[in-house]
């Protein structure tokens, strides 16, 4: 890849694009580590949280990822392939069953986005440059390690992204469907995951004994993401607690440590943290007072080491309780739901899963999402809803316009916000996340005030 | 306990009292709103509506359509009592379906989808199965035309029915597995029931309560679903559309996920088996209420236990007894 990039090149040229590397990697491990020494300085940070902030550390600022997905190195486990993924609706169940190890690479680095702007069209999101950077660049060896990279065709530019990155890795296409209602295309989906297990099976398999993908080993993972899925939906349910017991950005920093860990090990950490929130719940040991404005981050993901708004935001004197992003609750929300051990039905319930409740807004019509807003803005006790966009992400545009008339009618403000991954806004961007706390802050002290006169 | 294995427990005791009942006495009368099937002979405890239906209309004198009535309203009082529950909690033919599922099952074998315009289009069966019912009687009790052919057609849907041949089969009385050759109506109507009883047995083998969908009673049982007791209800706002509560559907009811507006989803084929509350995975976005009272609902906790990703969560238990109560 990147070596017959170098080899074409004069020994000049290659020596200043070595520059160049070197340093993007340093800002890159900069910023990342600018963003956990941040998380790290808050006293409250619940203990569990270590485990993941390590996850983060390893992988951006110490660029040891292949110690973390495969720890034994001598053991059979060293020859065990590694799967990039896209989006959510990369089965993951049958990566794990065919013996890989699945790793999201959606990406968040302001330094990938610089290299991959030169590679892609300027309107594209954030994401997508971040992704084609990383890829094109090995500025962190996550991205050179995965053995394939899974791609499936959400949005226009996720879409051109993967014809893009074919150009430096092997790429799998995975046909989403964009209508989800119809029997068509839930049929095709299905058998969109049996092409993709069938290829799983070919490329995990040794030369001559294609191993299969077997209904016990299927149903193994299918358990063990459940279980972090569980863990998951515990945080979620911890996260509705009237007063809060962990800042948002630190909840979404471990949801969004889980694409670089193995499924097992994240659940185990997960378990241990969400033991220890529920013990402050308990103890009444909240991080801030029942009056801090509550905030739904929506739409676009916040991906590490992007944590520009979600710092911001509880920054300024607020705090996250929920978001939907992909990268988010969203993530690990949706379990699979199964209900005998036949093949068919494991195969069925994955799909069930990866397609029908997802509300990324590539799918159309997606009503689903705002029925999804209502009821987390009801659940969580929502004051405000940040809709960030990242510049190019026109779906999440596209979709402001029903959110912002549903969240009317609940009497919920709704604020856009749109920016990519530099640090040039971030001034201005304060100043307006500031203006709309405040406005939160306000209006929750006066309507407390008034519940307590009534009574 | 899991409402799976109460209603297991259900099925197996009215199994034992509709068709082994007469062995103790019991008898339970001829409107019996399920296949309590007359021809497994003196064991039976009861006797399915439909078969004194043609019976009476077949007799059509004043004082058997008197008697209809009667059936009728007591047929119509149980119905609305429980609903479609008759289908999913009690019927003796769908527990002989289930327990060929179950065999399936332990195979790892999975189960047949058909396509929703196949599907559309076998929704006619049912009719044609209960206008059968309806006015060939009829034709029996008024033989204006060939009075030969009607005199051999008494009881016509029970001859198509597979219950007639699979449920006297299934306690050992293998007689009933024959063509009758009193005449040529009846062997067509007897080879007739034995293909239908052919194909439920490899259908119920391969496919979720393959016969209910084309029951000509659970037709007559979906009329009372606006005003009878048990009603399945959904949160609309609650529910995620993960398609959970389909692919649990033994009949595959998609409705029920796809709904956006109303509360209640108790919808034609839906024979109340309850799998979908108890396989949603969001807190209270499905549940089955008696009278307006939620007598169980979906739990998030209740799923991951079914998916035996943590243990068994102990479950109110007066739901499960209210449920318990209102069925036998």
């Amino acid at each position: 890849m990147n070596k017959e990039i170098s080899q074409n090149k004069s020994p000049n040229e290659a020596d200043q694009l070595q520059k160049r590397k070197d340093h993007f990697a340093r800002n890159l491990a900069r910023s990342a580590k600018t963003v956990l020494a941040e998380l790290e300085e808050n006293p409250d940070l619940p203990l569990g949280m270590h485990y993941f902030i390590n996850i983060m550390r390893e992988v951006f600022v110490k660029d040891r990822v292949h110690q973390l997905l495969l720890p034994s190195l001598h053991q059979s486990t060293n020859n065990r392939k590694i799967i990039g993924t896209y989006c959510i609706m990369v089965p993951e169940e049958l990566i794990y069953a065919a013996g890989a190890i699945p790793v999201r690479l959606c990406g968040g680095s302001y330094e990938a986005s610089c290299i991959g702007d030169e590679l892609v069209p300027r309107d594209t999101c954030p994401v997508v440059k971040a992704s084609i950077g990383f890829t094109s660049f090995n500025l962190i060896s996550l991205y050179q390690m995965c053995d394939a990279v899974i791609v499936p065709t959400t949005c226009d530019s996720k879409r051109k992204m993967g014809e893009e990155l074919s150009k430096f890795t092997e790429v799998w296409m995975l046909e989403v469907p964009h209508i989800k209602d119809s029997e068509g295309s839930r049929r095709q989906w299905l058998q969109q995951l049996y092409v993709l297990k069938k290829n799983l099976e070919k490329f995990t398999g040794r030369r001559f004994t294609g191993r299969k993908i077997r209904r016990k080993a299927l149903d193994t993972s299918i358990k063990m993401i459940g279980s972090a899925q569980y863990q998951a939906r515990r945080l979620y349910e911890i996260r509705k607690s009237s007063a809060p017991v962990i800042l948002g950005r630190e909840a979404m920093i471990a949801i969004n440590a889980y694409s670089y860990a193995t499924a097992f090990e994240w659940t185990k950490a997960m378990t241990g943290l969400n033991d220890e929130l529920e013990a402050r719940c308990h103890k009444g040991q909240f991080i801030c007072s029942e009056h801090t404005p509550r905030i739904l981050l929506a739409s676009c993901s916040p991906i590490f080491p992007n944590w520009k708004i979600p710092s911001l935001i509880e920054e300024m004197g607020a705090v996250i309780v929920a978001d939907e992003s992909c990268m988010g609750n969203r993530y690990l929300y949706d379990p699979v739901g199964l209900t005998e051990k036949s093949m068919t039905d494991m195969m069925v319930s994955i799909a069930a899963r990866y397609l029908m409740p997802c509300v990324c807004p590539s799918f159309a019509p997606n009503e689903d999402r705002l029925f999804r807003l209502l009821q987390m803005a009801e659940e969580f006790s929502i004051d405000g809803i940040i809709y960030y966009v990242l510049k190019g992400c026109v779906i999440y545009d596209f979709e402001l316009i029903r959110v912002e008339k549903i969240m009317k009618d609940k009497n919920i403000p709704v604020l856009r916000i749109e920016t990519d991954y530099s640090s040039e806004d971030i001034e201005q961007l304060r100043t307006r996340i500031e203006a709309f706390v405040e406005m939160l802050g306000t209006k929750k002290r006066n309507s407390l005030a008034t519940k307590t006169l009534r009574f | 306990m899991t409402v799976t294995n109460l209603r297991w427990m259900a099925l197996i005791i009215s199994f034992f009292v509709l068709i082994l009942g007469g062995l103790i006495g019991i008898d339970l009368g001829g409107f019996l709103p399920t296949y309590a099937c007359p021809y497994v002979g003196q064991t039976r405890g009861g006797v399915c509506f439909l078969f004194r239906l043609q019976f009476i209309l077949g007799v059509g004198s004043w004082e058997a359509f008197k008697a209809l009535g009667e059936h009728l309203l007591y047929f119509s009082i149980l119905v609305v009592l429980i609903g479609r529950a008759w289908c999913g909690w009690i019927c003796p033919f769908g527990f002989v379906q289930d327990v060929l599922d179950l065999i399936r099952r332990k195979f790892h074998i999975g189960y047949i989808r058909f396509p929703e315009r196949l599907r559309a289009n076998l929704r006619c069966i049912k009719w044609i199965f209960f206008f059968i019912a309806l006015l060939i009687p009829l034709w029996v009790a008024y033989p204006l035309f060939a009075p030969s052919v009607a005199g051999d057609l008494r009881q016509p849907f029970c001859s198509l029915c597979p219950g007639k041949y699979i449920l006297p089969l299934v306690i050992g009385d293998p007689d009933s597995v024959a063509v009758d050759f009193k005449s040529a109506t009846t062997i067509t109507m007897t080879i007739l029931g034995l293909t239908f009883s052919t194909l439920t047995i490899i259908g119920a083998l391969l496919k979720r309560r393959f016969w209910c969908p084309y029951c000509p009673m659970g037709l007559l049982l979906s009329w009372y679903k606006k005003i009878s007791f048990i009603k399945l209800k959904k949160d609309c706002q609650k529910c995620t559309m993960c398609e959970v509560c389909y692919n649990v559907c033994p009949v595959e009811i998609q409705q029920v996920f796809k709904e956006r507006e109303n509360e209640d989803v108790t919808f034609t084929d839906c024979t109340l088996c309850l799998r979908c509350v108890e396989y949603c995975p969001e807190d209270g976005a499905l549940r089955a209420t008696f009278l307006g009272k939620t007598i169980y609902k979906s739990t998030s906790k209740g799923f991951f236990s079914r998916q035996h990703i943590i243990p068994a969560v102990p479950e109110e238990k007066h739901q499960k007894a209210a449920l318990e109560h209102t069925n036998e």
